[in-house]
């Protein structure tokens, strides 16, 4: 195995907000907890993004460990290449999905050395206690990862959980198997339980579970009216910093840090909205980024499209998550915390389904950029193709298409790289494509 | 006199068109090599010998293309699409789709009544959507790339290739020589490859006539005559299909002279 060397840290990306420029110390913070949880042997658990579970780890006072983070921490610092290589001389296909490969890259060689890698971002991810698969009929890695991180961790039990959802058709009423899907899924949450009860020997804390499950409903709802705070023209922030800012929402839910954050974020923006402060003070173009995770290692090129007069008002990218408020049931009223924390996660991924059914020929997913696009008053749409990323990305084009086919044509652009392998990038010619779609945008308005 | 000049350094080829009066006057193509600076001073200098004049002559310079920040001495940049848009429209008003085959990329495009471009799509990172794809397989079959048009035109059992990927398309044109295919059905199924890519971006864009098509590619009349069979309509064909962007960059630099009111 070849030492690569370690690259020089790149500059710190501008954001418009405060709130996005304290997120790099937050996750520092989170990875030296987990370090230092290793050391005073407390348990941890590999764990996904959207897992559903935020609340149940934490009650259970175990201690998360993000592995898409790790591996975006790494390919942020541009430093994923020496872990991808390693998965790849390990016989993992460079084509699978990279948050994988470098997790794996990254964990056979902490084994194979008995101490982190030379040099580990932010110090290293630690060994964990567990591994908890998630695929949530989303992402096929999320199951697979763990069971192959077992060939270098075979210690470490791995509890696979795949949260399902009803599947949209718009001659079909999904309400009328919305209960099915509720039991199976609370059957999942108690096996998960029973299964981290025995392997940490930690008890689950029923009252302090119950208290996460109000705070996450609670924490939802304010995530949702912050960001709706960005429909102001000139927008106070951009989605740039909502890949900041995606952290608390996704890597600490259920804990007061993630709501104090928001509540922070939200007098921000009121304060910049008061002031007329925008994320650019002439702002010439409103855009969505409409798919696709981002490439962790060129977020500065949101600040090239600032450059150009565009914005980012909103993104459909890491909001995973709806206003409780808003489902057609009343959440408070589940008081089984396993329960009502199925019936969140049913109702949040079907929220688009009734809106959908009501315009002929559209789709959840279509008719979320189509209301997007209306409240935030959007002049194009970005996308990126992360070809390591098929699950997420393989549905955008044809969602363009559609989008065309029954609302209208709008100006789009698919950005092409990955999420962490720097090798798919080429900065040169991102940016001669922005350049074109900004003179398309222009050429649209003076239409 | 006022002159203008466009540059469009290109992956492949550079170009450069001198215009006065709304019109070229001179124009120059060279291969642009491994040091962009250069080359852009290079394939100026050409240009400027045969208008007769010299760079100071020049008034306004707009630089596009891959290597357009690389040229020392252009008044702006500007994003190739744009340009490609103002040259087709320039050369064929009624043109609202063209097709530009790049050395590095295709590019399609619709454009509007004002030479604007309204959409456009690019190929992806892979040598089939590209010219490289024609270069590689000239190697390959030890022909000359501008010999592959008319030597395809030739073919009479084109060979059908099951990739689209030029790496391995270009093992299989191997094994096709060895197993005694003739070089012009080769070269007709790798066109039908290539097109069959362009057609596809076509399709996803929606296809409005009249189109164009223009870049180095175009120059290859074996791989024209495969688009044209599968998109089922003519394509309009500039007799100098690699200079269009540089010419949509010239427009632009005489339309800042022009507007800018400093010069005429």
């Amino acid at each position: 195995m070849t030492e690569e060397k370690k690259p020089e840290e790149r500059k710190k990306r501008r954001t418009a907000t405060e709130a996005a420029a304290s997120i790099g110390p937050m996750v520092k913070a989170m990875i030296t907890d987990v370090q230092k949880a290793r050391e005073e042997g407390k348990p941890i658990a590999f764990t996904f993004i959207a897992c559903a579970y935020d609340e149940i780890i934490r009650a259970m006072d175990i201690v998360p460990s993000w592995v898409e983070n790790y591996a975006g921490i790494c390919g942020a610092k541009r430093d994923a290449q020496r872990f991808l290589e390693r998965a790849e001389s390990l016989n993992f296909s460079r084509s699978l999905c990279t948050y994988a490969l470098c997790g794996l890259g990254f964990d056979s060689w902490r084994e194979e050395l008995g101490e982190m890698p030379p040099d580990a971002p932010w110090g290293g991810q630690v060994k964990p206690t567990v591994m908890l698969g998630s695929g949530q009929i989303l992402c096929d890695p999320r199951n697979k990862w763990f069971q192959a991180a077992q060939h270098y961790m075979p210690d470490v039990p791995v509890y696979d959980v795949s949260l399902p959802y009803p599947a949209y058709a718009d001659d079909y009423d999904f309400h009328e198997t919305e209960g099915y899907y509720v039991k199976h899924i609370v059957e999942q949450l108690r096996g998960l339980i029973d299964f981290l009860e025995e392997q940490t020997g930690h008890k689950m804390d029923w009252a302090r579970l119950e208290e996460l499950v109000d705070l996450v409903d609670r924490t939802y709802d304010l995530i949702v009216d912050t960001y709706d705070l960005r429909r102001a023209i000139p927008t106070p922030m951009g989605t740039g910093d909502a890949m900041n800012t995606m952290v608390p929402i996704q890597f600490m839910m259920a804990t007061q840090q993630a709501y104090d954050f928001f509540t922070n974020l939200n007098a921000e923006l009121k304060d910049k909205i008061a002031r007329k402060e925008g994320v650019i003070e002439d702002e010439k173009y409103r855009l969505i980024w409409g798919g696709g995770l981002p490439s962790w290692f060129a977020l500065g090129d949101f600040n090239y499209f600032n450059s150009k007069g565009a914005v980012f008002p909103v993104e459909t990218t890491y909001r995973t998550l709806e206003s409780t408020r808003d489902f057609d049931i009343d959440l408070k009223k589940i008081k089984d915390p396993l329960e009502h924390i199925a019936w969140r996660w049913v109702k949040t991924w079907t929220y688009w389904y009734d809106k959908a059914r009501k315009r002929p020929g559209s789709h959840p997913d279509v008719e979320r950029l189509i209301q997007y696009i209306e409240d935030f008053k959007i002049d194009g749409i970005v996308m990126h193709e992360a070809f390591s990323c098929r699950s997420w990305h393989v549905g955008l084009i044809w969602q363009l298409n559609h989008l065309k086919k029954i609302y209208r044509d709008m100006p789009s652009l698919i950005l092409e790289s990955d999420i962490i392998d720097i090798s798919s990038y080429n900065e040169a010619d991102t940016r001669a494509r922005i350049d074109a779609f900004i003179d398309t945008l222009e050429a649209v308005k003076d239409r | 006199m006022i002159y203008v000049a466009g540059i469009d350094i290109g992956s492949a080829f550079s170009k450069a068109v001198i215009m006065a009066k709304n019109e070229i006057i001179a124009y120059d193509v060279m291969p642009s090599g491994g040091n962009y600076k250069l080359t852009a001073e290079q394939v100026i200098e050409e240009a400027l010998t045969k208008a007769e004049i010299s760079l100071k002559d020049i008034a306004y310079t707009v630089a596009t293309g891959y290597g357009a920040t690389s040229v020392s001495f252009s008044s702006e940049t500007a994003a190739d699409i744009s340009c490609l848009a103002r040259g087709v429209h320039y050369l064929f008003p009624a043109a609202r789709t063209a097709i530009d085959i790049g050395g590095q990329f295709t590019r399609v495009l619709k454009l509007n009544d004002r030479g604007k471009a309204t959409a456009f799509l690019l190929s992806e990172k892979c040598a089939t959507g590209s010219g490289r794809f024609l270069q590689v397989i000239a190697r390959v079959l030890q022909i000359d790339l501008e010999d592959i048009g008319g030597l395809s035109l030739k073919s009479k059992n084109r060979v059908d290739f099951n990739t689209g990927c030029a790496v391995f398309a270009e093992s299989e044109a191997v094994s096709r020589i060895a197993e005694g295919a003739a070089k012009e059905d080769i070269l007709a199924g790798l066109h039908r490859t290539l097109a069959a890519k362009i057609q596809t971006m076509m399709a996803r864009l929606g296809i409005e006539p009249d189109c164009a098509v223009v870049g180095g590619g175009a120059k290859d009349m074996g791989l024209v005559k495969s688009i044209e069979e599968g998109l089922g309509c003519r394509l309009l064909l500039p007799d100098e299909p690699r200079i269009v962007a540089a010419l949509g960059a010239v427009l632009v630099a005489w339309e800042k002279v022009s507007k800018g009111g400093r010069y005429v």
